[in-house]
C-alpha cells in the first residue's frame, strides 16, 4: 500500500471514529441541529485561556530554554538559557537579538523587557488551577499583590503583546490568543476584584 | 531619517529608513563589509556587532535604535594595526577556512571576554553560538583560551 | 644563446585536451561501452581517480605574473573556498621559483587571464591535480628568467643563478623586476627538471594562510562584498514550492514601493531593481503570485521513491554470486539504512554583481567553476564568451553549493536592462529553498555469515542526482547510468569474498548536486555501521574484522590496512564501555585517500556527546600540514553536524526549514573537545585532502552509540532516532 493510500485510509479511519465518538457523547443531537447555545465563560476561563496559550506559556516554560512559534518547539541551537534574572547569560542575551519592539523585516519578535518568567513561575505542563495558584502565591511570584498581579497581566507590554506578536520569518502574522485583549484584561480585573477565587478544576 | 552615531570611534550621520537593519547601513551605506549578512534573522550571528559594549545581530536591529549610540564593528576591533587580542589568537590559532562567519564569531568573542576574563569550555559552549559551515569550532574554542591570555598580558587592549 | 628548446608565446603550444564535465567525457563512446562491465570499470576508475588539471600549461606566464616590484601575482583557476588551495599553491610556486612565499600573492585568475580551468574547483583535486603542471610552470618560468637575464646582461646563462628573486653571475645581478621590465616577447623553453624533494623548504611546513589577515580583519573580499559605482540592488523571485510554476504574477504594488527602479521580467524570472538592498527585498515580497502544481509531495512520498528496488538499476560491483546464492546453510543477515535530504548552508548566499557596458560584461562572484560560469553567461546573454569576463571572489563556503549560477545571468540581464551595474543575491529563506540539497538514500545491506566467517557482503542502495544534471553531459548519464558522484564510497572495499554494490538512481522532483563528499557520507554510514554488525555478529573486533577481509595487495588497500591500524593504536581502540564512554571506528577509501576515525561517545541528559575524534588520513604528501588538520577537523564537524542533526523535511511541496537554526546543526558545545588527527605520507604525491575525511564519521559514531546502548541506529541523523 503506498504511502498516499495509507493516509486516505487513515484520514477515513478518523472522520469515522470521531463520529462515532460525538455520536456517543450525545445521541439526542443530529448534524441538522442549531449549534448548542454557549455556556457563559467565567472570567477565570477567559484569563485561563489566554494564559493558557502559546504566547504566554512560550516564556514561561519548563526548563532554562524558551519555546518558540505556534507549535512552542525549542530551537535546540538558538536556545538561549534563562540566566540568572531570565535575560539569557553574561554576553549571549535576550538583547542580543529582541529589541523592544517587533521587526519586521526580519520576523524576530521584541518587546519591552523581553525575558523569561523566573523559574517558580513555570506554567509549561501545567493545569489552570495550578498556574493560578502559583501566580497568587508570593512565595513563587516575586512576592506580588493581587493587585500587583493584576497589574502585571493587564498593563505589562511584554504581556500586551500577546496581541501584537507581529509576522515571523516567512512574514507570516504569529496566532493571537483566542480571547481579546479588551475581554481579557476585564475579565482579570473581575476575577481579581471579585477575590481571585481558584476553582476546583 | 536621518540617524546619528559614533562607529568604530568616528562620529556618522547617514539617511535611512530607520526600521531598515543596521547591517545594511552599515555595509552599503556606510561601506564597512566585515560585518556579514548570514541569514536575516538574528539566528546565525554573521551579522555580530557591539552596540555600546553589547553584542548585537544586526540583521535584525533597525536603524533608529542605533541613534546617539557607540558602535564597533569587525574594522573597529583593532587599533590601527594594533591587533585586538581575539584577532591576534585567531591569526596565532589559524582558525579561518572560507573567513565568512569569521567577524561575526570575533565580535562575539570579544563580547564574551569583557563580561567573562577567563571563561570555562562551558562558558565558550554557553555563549558562543554563532554558525560556521567550514566548522572551524576546534580551533575557535583554542583561539578563544589563546585570546583571554593574552588579554591578561596586555591589560591595556 | 638560451637553455631548453625554444618556443615563440602563441606560435607554437603545447596541445591541451578539452574536457568535458567531470573529465571522463573522453573515456566515453561506442555503443557497446554501455554494457555494465564497462560502466564497473569507468565507476571503479572514478573512485580514486585524480582528475587532472585540465586547463592550460603551456605558457607558465597564464599563472605566474612577475610585478615591476619583484613581486609574484599567482593567478589561480582553482578558488579559495576555506580548503587553503590558496596558500598550497603559493608554497609550491615559492619552492620552486626558490622565492620567499611572501614575495607572492594569490589571486582568482579571471576568465579573460586566459587560464581556464574546465574542471572547476571540487572533488578535493586542487593540490593533487596541480602538484605537477604547477611545479613545470614554475621551473620553466625560472628558465625563462634566467634566460631573458642572460640576454639583458649579455652573459652565458650557465654563469647565473637564482637567488630569492634575483638572479646573479657574482659580479651583476638583476632582480625579476628588472629582468620582466620592458619584455613583451618571451621565449618558452621545454620543460626543465624539476627540483628535488630535499630542495624545497616550504614543502611539508605549517606556512600561516595566505589569507589569514585578510580574513581576520574583515576585509571585502567575498562575492556578496563586491561593487562598483553606481550600483543598484535587485531581488529575484524565487519559488518556494517545489515541483510547482510560479503563475498570475502582480507586481502593482511591488511597483509602487519607495526606491524601486524598475520590476525586471522575462520568461525565466522576475526581479526587483532598486536603490538599496533591503528596498529591493521588500518590494520583491510585495509581488503576489500564485503556483501550478505538478503534484503534491510529501517527505513520505519522497522516501518512497527513494527505496531500493525503484529507479534505474545499475550493478556497479559484481564479484562472485549474490549473498543468498553463496551457500545455503549460511544465514543471511540484513539491515536496512537511510539518510536525510542535507542542505548545503553554506554561509554567503549565492548572488552576483554584474556590469553590463556597451557590449562588455563583467561579473564578481562567489563561484566554484568560473569557465562555465562564464559560458552559461554568455549563452543566456547572446554574446560570445571573450565579451564575458567572470572576476571570482573568496566564497563565502563552497561545499558544491557554487557550480550553479544562475545568479550571474539573473545579475547580468538586469544590468542590461538598466544600464548600471546590479548585484542580485538570495535571502537566507531562498537559498534554503531553493538549495541544490544532498539527496536522501536508502541503502540495504545483506551478508551471507557461517561459522563465524563472512561468506560475501552487498550493498544495494537508491538515491538522486549528484553529479547528473549538475556537471556531466547528458550522455553519460544514459552511458553510466549510475551517478557517479551518488556511488562514491558505496562498493565494498573488503575482499576475498563475492561482494556486490547495486545503485538505483532515482530522478527527484527538486534540484540536487553536489554536498561536499557527495554519495561518500551516507554510503559509508551503511557499509560501514553493517560491518560493524557483522563484527557483533561474529563476535570479534571490528578492527580485526576489517584487516582480516583486506587481503588484497592493491596500493589503496595496503594503505587503508596502516591508516585503520594506526588510528585503533593512536585512540587506544576498544570494544569495552567504559565510565559510560563507548567508542566506534569506520573506515573509507575515497578519491584514493583512505582515512579511519575513531569516536568517543556517551549519552549525556539523553542527547548524543562526542568527546574525542581521533582521525587518520593518508593523503599522500601533505603540502601544508597544519591546512590538511584543518580540513580534517572541519570534515570532522561538519560530518558530527550532518549525522546528528541535519534534515529536510517536506510537507505540500513546501521544503523546511528555511533558515538557520531551526536547520538543526553542530555548533560550537557539540564539537569534540578532542579532535586528535594523524597524517600519514603513503604516497610521494599530493592526494585529496578536503572531502575524504567526511566519510567515516557518521558511522564511527552510530558504532559507538551501538556499544553504548545495544541498539543499532539505522538512520541519519541520529539524534532524531536516539531512544
Amino acid at each position: 500500500m503506498n504511502t498516499k493510500k495509507t493516509l486516505y485510509a487513515l484520514f477515513l479511519g478518523i472522520c469515522l471514529s470521531s463520529l462515532i465518538l460525538w455520536s456517543s457523547d450525545d445521541p439526542t443531537a443530529s448534524p441538522s441541529a442549531e449549534p448548542p447555545t454557549e455556556t457563559k465563560e467565567t472570567p477565570f476561563d477567559l484569563m485561563m485561556q489566554v494564559l493558557t496559550h502559546q504566547r504566554c506559556v512560550n516564556c514561561h516554560p519548563a526548563g532554562d530554554r524558551p519555546r518558540k512559534g505556534d507549535d512552542s518547539h525549542i530551537t535546540r541551537a538558538l536556545g538561549i538559557p534563562r540566566g540568572n534574572d531570565g535575560h539569557g547569560l553574561q554576553s549571549i542575551s535576550c538583547g542580543t537579538c529582541h529589541t523592544t519592539e517587533n521587526n519586521d523585516y526580519s520576523g524576530v519578535p521584541g518587546a519591552p523587557d523581553w525575558a523569561l518568567a523566573p523559574e517558580s513561575m513555570t506554567w509549561e505542563g501545567k493545569t489552570r488551577v495550578e498556574i493560578a495558584e502559583q501566580m497568587m502565591d508570593p512565595q513563587r511570584n516575586g512576592g506580588k499583590s493581587p493587585q500587583e498581579i493584576m497589574k502585571h497581566l493587564t498593563e505589562h507590554e511584554l504581556v500586551l503583546w500577546a496581541w501584537e506578536p507581529g509576522i515571523d520569518a516567512e512574514g507570516l502574522p504569529r496566532e493571537k490568543p483566542p480571547v481579546s485583549k479588551k475581554d481579557f484584561i476585564t475579565a482579570v480585573k473581575e476575577w481579581i476584584a471579585s477575590g481571585a477565587i481558584i476553582p476546583e478544576a | 531619517m536621518k540617524i546619528t552615531f559614533n562607529i568604530n570611534g568616528e562620529p556618522r550621520s547617514i539617511d535611512t529608513d530607520g526600521e531598515a537593519p543596521l547591517l545594511w547601513v552599515i555595509r552599503d551605506g556606510l561601506n564597512l563589509k566585515g560585518t556579514k549578512y548570514g541569514c536575516g534573522k538574528a539566528a546565525c550571528g554573521a551579522c555580530t556587532i557591539h552596540v555600546d559594549g553589547m553584542q548585537v545581530r544586526s540583521c535584525s536591529y533597525p536603524a533608529k535604535f542605533a541613534e546617539g549610540k557607540e558602535i564597533t564593528t569587525i574594522e573597529g576591533l583593532s587599533q590601527g594595526d594594533n591587533l585586538h587580542p581575539v584577532q591576534q589568537a585567531w591569526i596565532d590559532e589559524v582558525v579561518p577556512q572560507c573567513g565568512y562567519c569569521q567577524p561575526g564569531f570575533m565580535m562575539a568573542t570579544a563580547a564574551l571576554l569583557k563580561e567573562i576574563p577567563n571563561p570555562t569550555d562551558e562558558d565558550i559552549d554557553n555563549n558562543i553560538i554563532n554558525v560556521c559551515r567550514c566548522a572551524t569550532y576546534y580551533r575557535m574554542r583554542k583561539a578563544i583560551h589563546k585570546a583571554a591570555a593574552l588579554a591578561k598580558q596586555n591589560p591595556s587592549e | 644563446m638560451s637553455k631548453g628548446k625554444k618556443q615563440k608565446k602563441g606560435i607554437k603550444r603545447r596541445m591541451f585536451l578539452k574536457r568535458s564535465g567531470v573529465g571522463i567525457g573522453l573515456m566515453i563512446g561506442g555503443v557497446w561501452l554501455t554494457r555494465n562491465p564497462i560502466r564497473r570499470t569507468i565507476i571503479k576508475t572514478s573512485e580514486t581517480l585524480v582528475v587532472p588539471y585540465a586547463g592550460p600549461t603551456s605558457d607558465p606566464l597564464l599563472w605566474l605574473q612577475i610585478t615591476p616590484d619583484n613581486n609574484l601575482i599567482l593567478h589561480s583557476s582553482k578558488v579559495e573556498m576555506g580548503q587553503g588551495t590558496f596558500t598550497g599553491l603559493a608554497q609550491i610556486v615559492a619552492d620552486e621559483m626558490g622565492l620567499p612565499i611572501e614575495k607572492i600573492k594569490v589571486v582568482h585568475a579571471e576568465t579573460k587571464a586566459g587560464n581556464l580551468d574546465p574542471f572547476g574547483t571540487g572533488g578535493s583535486m586542487s593540490i593533487a591535480s596541480l602538484w605537477v603542471p604547477l611545479r613545470e610552470m614554475a621551473a620553466t618560468l625560472n628558465l625563462m628568467l634566467l634566460n631573458k637575464a642572460a640576454e639583458k646582461l649579455s652573459v652565458n646563462p650557465d654563469t647565473l643563478r637564482l637567488e630569492g628573486g634575483t638572479i646573479t653571475d657574482g659580479s651583476q645581478s638583476l632582480t625579476y623586476g628588472q629582468i620582466v621590465a620592458d619584455v613583451t616577447e618571451w621565449d618558452i623553453p621545454s620543460t626543465p627538471p624539476l627540483k628535488k624533494r630535499s630542495e624545497y623548504t616550504y614543502l611539508g611546513k605549517p606556512v600561516p594562510r595566505v589569507d589569514l589577515k585578510e580574513k581576520v580583519m574583515g576585509a571585502p573580499i567575498f562575492g556578496i562584498d563586491a561593487e562598483y559605482p553606481d550600483m543598484l540592488y535587485a531581488s529575484v523571485v524565487r519559488s518556494r514550492l517545489i515541483d510547482a510554476q510560479m503563475q498570475n504574477f502582480d507586481t502593482t504594488e511591488a511597483e509602487r514601493m519607495p526606491g524601486v527602479i524598475k520590476i525586471y521580467q522575462d520568461e525565466d524570472f522576475i526581479g526587483v531593481i532598486a536603490e538599496t538592498h533591503i528596498q529591493a527585498e521588500t518590494a520583491r515580497k510585495k509581488i503576489k503570485f500564485d503556483y501550478n502544481k505538478n503534484a503534491d509531495w510529501s517527505l513520505a512520498d519522497i522516501e518512497e521513491k527513494i527505496t531500493v528496488g525503484n529507479g534505474n538499476k545499475t550493478i556497479v560491483q559484481k564479484e562472485g554470486p549474490i549473498v543468498e546464492d553463496i551457500d545455503e546453510d549460511a544465514e543471511i543477515i540484513e539491515l536496512a539504512f537511510r539518510s536525510s535530504i542535507g542542505a548545503h548552508a553554506q554561509m554567503e548566499p549565492n548572488g552576483a554583481v554584474a556590469n553590463y557596458q556597451e557590449g562588455n560584461l563583467e561579473i564578481k562572484v562567489s563561484t566554484q567553476v568560473p569557465q562555465l560560469t562564464q559560458s552559461e553567461v554568455a549563452k543566456a546573454m547572446g554574446m560570445s564568451k571573450k565579451e564575458v569576463n567572470i572576476i571570482p571572489t573568496f566564497l563565502g563556503g563552497g561545499f558544491g553549493r557554487r557550480l550553479h549560477t544562475p545568479n550571474a545571468i539573473q545579475a547580468a540581464k538586469m544590468s542590461k536592462a538598466i544600464g548600471r551595474p546590479v548585484k542580485s543575491f538570495f535571502d537566507r529563506q531562498q537559498e534554503f529553498q531553493n538549495d541544490t540539497f544532498r539527496p536522501p538514500t536508502h541503502h540495504v545491506m545483506k551478508a551471507a555469515v557461517k561459522d563465524g566467517e563472512i561468506l560475501g557482503i552487498e550493498h544495494q542502495f537508491a538515491s538522486g542526482d549528484t553529479l547528473f544534471n549538475s556537471a556531466m553531459d547528458p550522455g553519460i548519464e544514459r552511458v553510466v547510468r549510475a551517478d557517479i558522484g551518488s556511488v562514491r564510497g558505496g562498493t565494498i572495499i573488503y575482499d576475498g569474498m563475492p561482494r556486490r554494490a547495486t545503485y538505483y538512481h532515482v530522478d527527484l522532483p527538486f534540484a540536487t548536486s553536489f554536498w561536499r563528499s557527495l554519495g561518500l557520507l551516507a554510503n559509508a554510514f551503511a557499509i560501514e555501521s553493517f560491518i560493524d554488525e557483522l563484527a557483533l555478529k561474529t563476535k570479534q573486533s571490528p578492527v580485526d574484522l576489517r584487516l582480516q577481509y583486506m587481503r588484497d595487495d592493491n596500493p589503496y588497500i595496503v594503505r587503508a590496512k596502516k591508516v585503520l591500524k594506526t588510528c585503533a593504536q593512536k585512540a587506544g581502540y576498544t570494544d569495552e564501555v567504559k565510565d559510560g564512554r563507548a567508542m566506534g571506528i569506520a573506515l573509507t577509501i575515497d578519491t584514493g585517500s583512505p582515512c579511519a576515525h575513531v569516536a568517543e561517545v556517551s549519552i549525556v541528559e539523553g542527547s548524543i556527546k562526542i568527546h574525542k575524534v581521533t582521525a587518520v588520513l593518508d593523503c599522500g604528501i601533505a603540502v601544508n600540514p597544519d591546512q590538511v588538520r584543518a580540513q580534517v577537523e572541519g570534515c570532522v564537524c561538519m560530518g558530527i553536524s550532518a549525522a546528528l542533526y541535519e534534515k529536510m523535511d517536506l510537507k505540500e511541496n513546501k521544503l523546511f526549514p528555511i533558515n538557520y537554526g531551526s536547520y538543526d546543526m553542530a555548533l560550537m558545545r557539540d564539537t569534540p573537545k578532542e579532535i586528535d588527527v594523524v597524517l600519514i605520507e603513503g604516497i610521494d604525491k599530493p592526494g585529496p585532502v578536503g572531502e575524504p575525511p567526511l566519510g567515516p564519521i557518521g558511522a564511527a559514531i552510530s558504532n559507538a552509540l551501538r556499544r553504548l546502548t545495544g541498539e543499532r541506529l539505522t538512520q541519519m541523523p541520529l539524534s532524531a532516532f536516539i531512544s
